[in-house]
């Protein structure tokens, strides 16, 4: 196998746990291949508005990490890929099967000028901006994306090629195909993250079937320096809204969807966006609909007591139905869990403050040895409380929400973990 | 004078561009003397951005480049790093702050916002026509690692910084290892015991040549700095010689007349003078405590490897970085607080899972059999009146899980749980689910309407207005009340103090960044792990640990750093030495020296930061600052005017 084919780690993952891992692994003079499935790395947190409790924008603190990862020496980076397989031939060897999935753009020749967005005639949702708008067929992924080159949706595409005709550098190349190769590796990171709850699974919150029924992703987007509208407005109408609601615990600490746990997060980043929202919309009413609040992190609390001194308002009681009335606007049944009474209350627009999965699939990478999955389907730590980052397979570690829900500092210092635990097995065995 | 700067105006997705006006800004500033390109952009952080200004360097042959964007604390790392990679040295690169200094701080007069950005990227732009190359500081770093500490945070990053290769003394105040989570019995949520993992732990680092273990030691004083700090080392005595006989010492402490109270059991229960934790305990070696000590003589009759003539040690080490674990202080709750010190029945969390893991077959508490348990949780932290207003995130399951865990033990037990909200996030949920099925009861109050604890006729009652039943008074008549109390800060700093370590609103040590740097300080080679930066859980611990080892470690792997060359530097010919300078400096860099004809001011270049506290007290105008020299910042101020 050549060079190029060999690597000390692989990370699985290209998000901010991913990336952090692999900087710390190539900081210290360690060759990294990270294989992202999404055509940009940076994760969900490049996605984000801002973030709580600094209320830094993200984007802000994210790029120069996306831009220190993809410009770093000792860091391969395949967007747009997936890793198949790997199998552990013996300690410090794995071998692994890597997709790297046709852009049908050459990479280093696209300036990312977006004539070929221009000019495609195809319209489909924009998964980047979670829905809300479209985009087109041939298309950036979004702004801050790294690479912040085009990309060619196959699966809408209908090769009319006006985008080629339109590319001044010649680089859309519909004659890509998905290669596969092997790498070799000594040690493996997995950094797959999390996916997001999915509210069709409670019909009785009207996802959908509402168009002023969004999700708190939807709403990061509303709020993020790269937002769609510019402002904050509700899909269905375009009205600004002025009364809002958060419904927390969606899709969490609820046994009816099969998701026991709590998602550790939704607390606070409601919380951060009706600190936004207060400032974006000043006269809007917000209310956070609750069971507990879990401000458990350093800052946090002063943080929610922020809130409540802005004039957020806190309900406890969780939400059992949302219904549309007139006017796209929405009915929120409850039971208010101080007075002891059940309630309904109607809202302008409602945000559903989606709660953390596992994303699946990591395990089947591994055929001949077992990647041990905890009943809720995170990846297992045998050694919990000893090394967080160690899985069932010696040599492959865990970073970040692949293990469960947790927020960005903790996914960084989960990061740091798996990283200092992969460097020390390197050690170990190849000294 | 430069004659080719480019500069970039950056939109900041709207941060900057929705209240200052960024074309107008390029206009003004296309005119400014020096400037060959200008440029607007949405995001100059972006990857597609730098790659274009790497293009533009190069292909231009600009000599100076200014980024108006946000707060150079963000990215003026960023801008360097681009500079430096068309080729151009990274020192011709000027930062120009117009987001939090225009933007954000005049959202409300757009025309003054966009005044004030040109006026702040025209005094930048002077700055950088007079810019010149510098070379970084190379020093050279010590591939060895001081870890301040051996809770579980330090025991893991020492045994992981030495499996990667790097030495490590590991500095332990106490004269047992395991800190905090020895303490522990069972944990959450592998019910692994606290004192095993520490022994695993300990067991490891023993077999390591490269991880030197110091115990009863305190760092009492530091110089240097990243790369080379020198700490000094008290070691106290153990008074008791090595390989001494285990059965021996048995006996002696058998046969010691002093009982004090055992701090280990959190005061409720007694030790001897000359005394171990808990069996097994490590080093495996007693102590004799010389404060409580009276010198009766009588182990040293039964034990002749007792020597009382032992004496402290100082001892010198040399480091590259410093790994800072010196972990939390459970809250002391204040006399009268929820019935504290008002009925003996009243105990806090660590004297409750002490009490569980001492007692057996049945629960008793000062020779009275414990039936009803009344947990009051918050104590010591969201306090409204009081100083800590964080919440102590491990609380709410460890007492769910000490209760769990009681009820095992003790099945004929109630628990009665007085909360605030219940906070067992993540997977930790389950706990509180499974105590909920268990018959556990929960009672909730605000933060405004807290539980009392009254104590009538003999009785210990909690009351509460129940919320989750209709703000219902309830009464429970406990016969045990455990006060759930939080983590705090060390109350002894001295640590802190003596590196000068920041710490934040909480008291506790201060990250360079909460949410991307969590673990590094302000001070360069110096990290923070574990509950020392804030309260954290044992896995979290460690995580935190291992993070703060990888980054020591990167400081020094390479056995070479670069540093700054942006610093004082003081011109000998014109220096009176008055010493106000040495006086100001907050780093300590500067000292005194004498050439045989006259006293002056030296600067050790490795240790200066640059802060330029030094430059106003000088009566002589003898220090200037690189980069920021007289000249530079006049035409700054010339600029702005």
């Amino acid at each position: 196998m050549s060079d190029k084919m060999a690597f000390d780690a692989l990370v699985i993952g290209g998000g901010i746990a991913g990336g952090e891992s692999a900087l710390n692994l190539a900081n210290n003079g360690y060759k990294v291949l990270i294989v992202e499935k999404e055509l940009s790395i940076g994760g969900k947190m490049i996605l984000l508005s801002k973030v709580f409790p600094t209320l830094d924008c993200a984007a802000c603190i994210t790029t120069p990490k996306i831009s220190e990862i993809a410009r770093h020496p000792l860091i391969t980076i395949y967007n747009g890929s997936e890793v198949l397989h790997v199998n552990k031939i013996a300690e410090n060897n794995f071998k692994a099967k890597i997709r790297k999935n046709p852009r049908y753009v050459i990479q280093e020749d696209c300036t990312g000028c977006q004539l070929c967005e221009q000019a495609c005639p195809v319209n489909v949702p924009d998964q980047y901006q979670f829905n809300l708008v479209g985009r087109k067929a041939a298309f950036i992924p979004f702004n801050i994306a790294s690479p912040r080159v085009a990309a060619i949706d196959i699966e809408n595409c209908t090769l009319c090629g006006a985008c080629e005709r339109a590319c001044p550098t010649k680089c859309i190349d519909f004659s890509q195909v998905p290669e596969e190769f092997e790498i070799s590796i000594k040690t493996v990171i997995i950094a797959t993250g999390f996916d997001l709850f999915d509210p069709l699974k409670i019909p009785r919150y009207s996802y959908e079937k509402s168009y002023n029924v969004i999700t708190s992703m939807q709403m990061e987007r509303l709020l993020a320096p790269t937002r769609p509208f510019h402002t904050i407005l509700r899909p269905g109408d375009g009205k600004m809204p002025d009364k809002i609601a958060y419904v927390l615990c969606t899709g969490s600490r609820d046994t009816s969807v099969g998701n026991p746990i709590c998602s550790q997060i939704c607390c606070m980043y409601s919380i951060k966006q009706a600190q936004l929202l207060m400032g974006a919309l000043p006269m809007a009413d917000i209310t956070i609909y609750y069971i507990n609040i879990r401000s458990f992190g350093k800052g946090f609390e002063e943080f929610y007591e922020q809130a409540k001194g802005m004039g957020v308002t806190f309900v406890k009681g969780k939400i059992g139905k949302i219904t549309e009335i007139e006017k796209g606007n929405l009915q929120l049944r409850y039971e208010d869990i101080n007075e002891g009474v059940v309630k309904e209350a109607e809202h302008d627009m409602v945000v559903l403050s989606v709660g953390v999965l596992p994303n699946q699939g990591v395990s089947k990478m591994f055929t001949e040895q077992e990647l041990k999955t905890d009943p809720y389907n995170f990846v297992y730590q045998p050694d919990l409380l000893i090394s967080p980052s160690k899985t069932s397979i010696d040599g492959v570690f865990v970073s970040g929400t692949a293990s469960g829900p947790m927020d960005i500092p903790d996914s960084i210092l989960s990061a740091g973990a798996a990283s200092t635990e992969a460097i020390s097995y390197l050690n170990s065995v190849c000294p | 004078m430069k004659t080719k700067i480019g500069v970039y105006i950056c939109h900041c997705g709207g941060n900057i561009s929705d209240y200052v006006d960024v074309e107008k800004v390029k206009q003004a500033i296309e005119k400014e003397e020096g400037v060959s390109l200008s440029k607007t952009t949405i995001f100059a952080c972006a990857d597609s951005n730098q790659k274009e200004m790497v293009e533009d360097i190069k292909n231009n042959n600009l000599e100076g480049v200014v980024v108006a964007s946000c707060s150079p604390k963000l990215h003026q790392i960023t801008f360097r790093a681009v500079t430096e990679r068309a080729g151009l040295n990274k020192y011709n690169y000027v930062h120009a702050n117009i987001r939090e200094q225009a933007s954000w701080a005049h959202s409300d007069k757009k025309t003054e916002a966009t005044e004030k950005a040109i006026q702040i990227v025209k005094a930048a732009v002077a700055k950088a026509r007079l810019a010149t190359s510098l070379n970084p500081i190379k020093i050279e770093s010590k591939k060895s690692v001081a870890v301040i500490g051996a809770g579980v945070a330090g025991l893991k990053s020492a045994l992981e910084l030495a499996n990667m290769g790097v030495n490590v003394h590991l500095i332990e105040r106490d004269f047992f290892i395991g800190g905090r989570v020895a303490q522990w019995d069972n944990l959450c949520t592998s019910n692994d015991k606290g004192k095993d993992i520490i022994s695993r732990l300990y067991k490891e680092i023993s077999s390591k040549k490269n991880i030197q273990l110091y115990t009863g030691a305190e760092v009492i004083s530091y110089s240097g700095s990243i790369g080379d700090f020198h700490l000094k080392l008290k070691i106290q005595p153990r008074f008791i010689h090595n390989n001494s006989n285990t059965e021996k010492l048995q006996k002696a402490i058998d046969a010691c007349p002093v009982e004090v109270p055992d701090a280990f059991n959190f005061n409720i229960t007694k030790r001897k003078a000359i005394y171990k934790n808990f069996p097994g305990e490590f080093p495996e070696l007693p102590v004799i405590d010389i404060v409580s000590c009276t010198k009766c003589g009588v182990c040293e009759k039964i034990c002749d490897q007792i020597d009382f003539s032992q004496k402290e040690e100082i001892i010198d080490i040399n480091i590259g970085s410093v790994l800072m674990a010196t972990g939390f202080d459970p809250y002391m709750p204040a006399e009268a607080e929820f019935g504290y010190q008002q009925s003996d029945n009243v105990i806090t969390l660590p004297q409750f899972q002490r009490l569980i893991a001492n007692s057996n077959n049945k629960l008793s508490y000062l020779n009275k059999e414990i039936k009803n348990i009344a947990f009051i949780y918050c104590v010591g932290s969201r306090q409204v009146e009081g100083e800590n207003k964080y919440c102590s995130r491990y609380c709410c399951t460890t007492t769910i899980h000490a209760a769990i865990e009681a009820k095992k033990k003790f099945p004929e037990i109630n628990n009665f749980h007085f909360t605030r909200g219940i906070r067992t996030y993540g997977k930790q949920e389950i706990l509180y689910r499974e105590s909920l099925l268990n018959g556990d009861v929960y009672l909730q109050s605000y933060e405004d309407d807290p539980a009392q604890v009254l104590i009538e006729n003999g009785k210990t009652i909690v009351r509460i207005n129940d919320i989750l039943t209709k703000k219902k008074e309830v009464d429970i008549d406990a016969d045990l009340v455990v006060l759930v109390t939080g983590m705090t800060p060390r109350e002894d700093n001295s640590i802190g103090s003596l590196f000068k370590l920041p710490k934040g609103r909480d008291k506790f040590f201060n990250e360079i960044h909460m949410k991307l740097r969590p673990v590094e300080t302000v001070i360069d080679g110096i990290t923070i792990a574990g509950a020392c930066q804030g309260p954290k859980n044992v896995m979290e611990s460690i995580n935190s640990g291992l993070s703060a080892a990888v980054k020591s470690y990167s400081y020094v792997s390479k056995g070479e750093l670069e540093l700054e060359p942006i610093i004082a530097v003081i011109n000998k010919d014109a220096c009176i030495w008055c010493g106000k300078c040495a006086a100001v400096c907050p780093f300590g860099a500067i000292k005194m020296e004498n050439d045989g004809k006259k006293d002056f001011a030296i600067m050790n270049n490795s240790v200066c930061k640059g802060c330029g506290m030094c430059l106003p007290v000088c009566p002589t105008d003898a220090i200037e600052l690189i980069a920021y020299s007289n000249k530079e910042i006049e035409s700054m101020i010339d600029a702005l005017l």
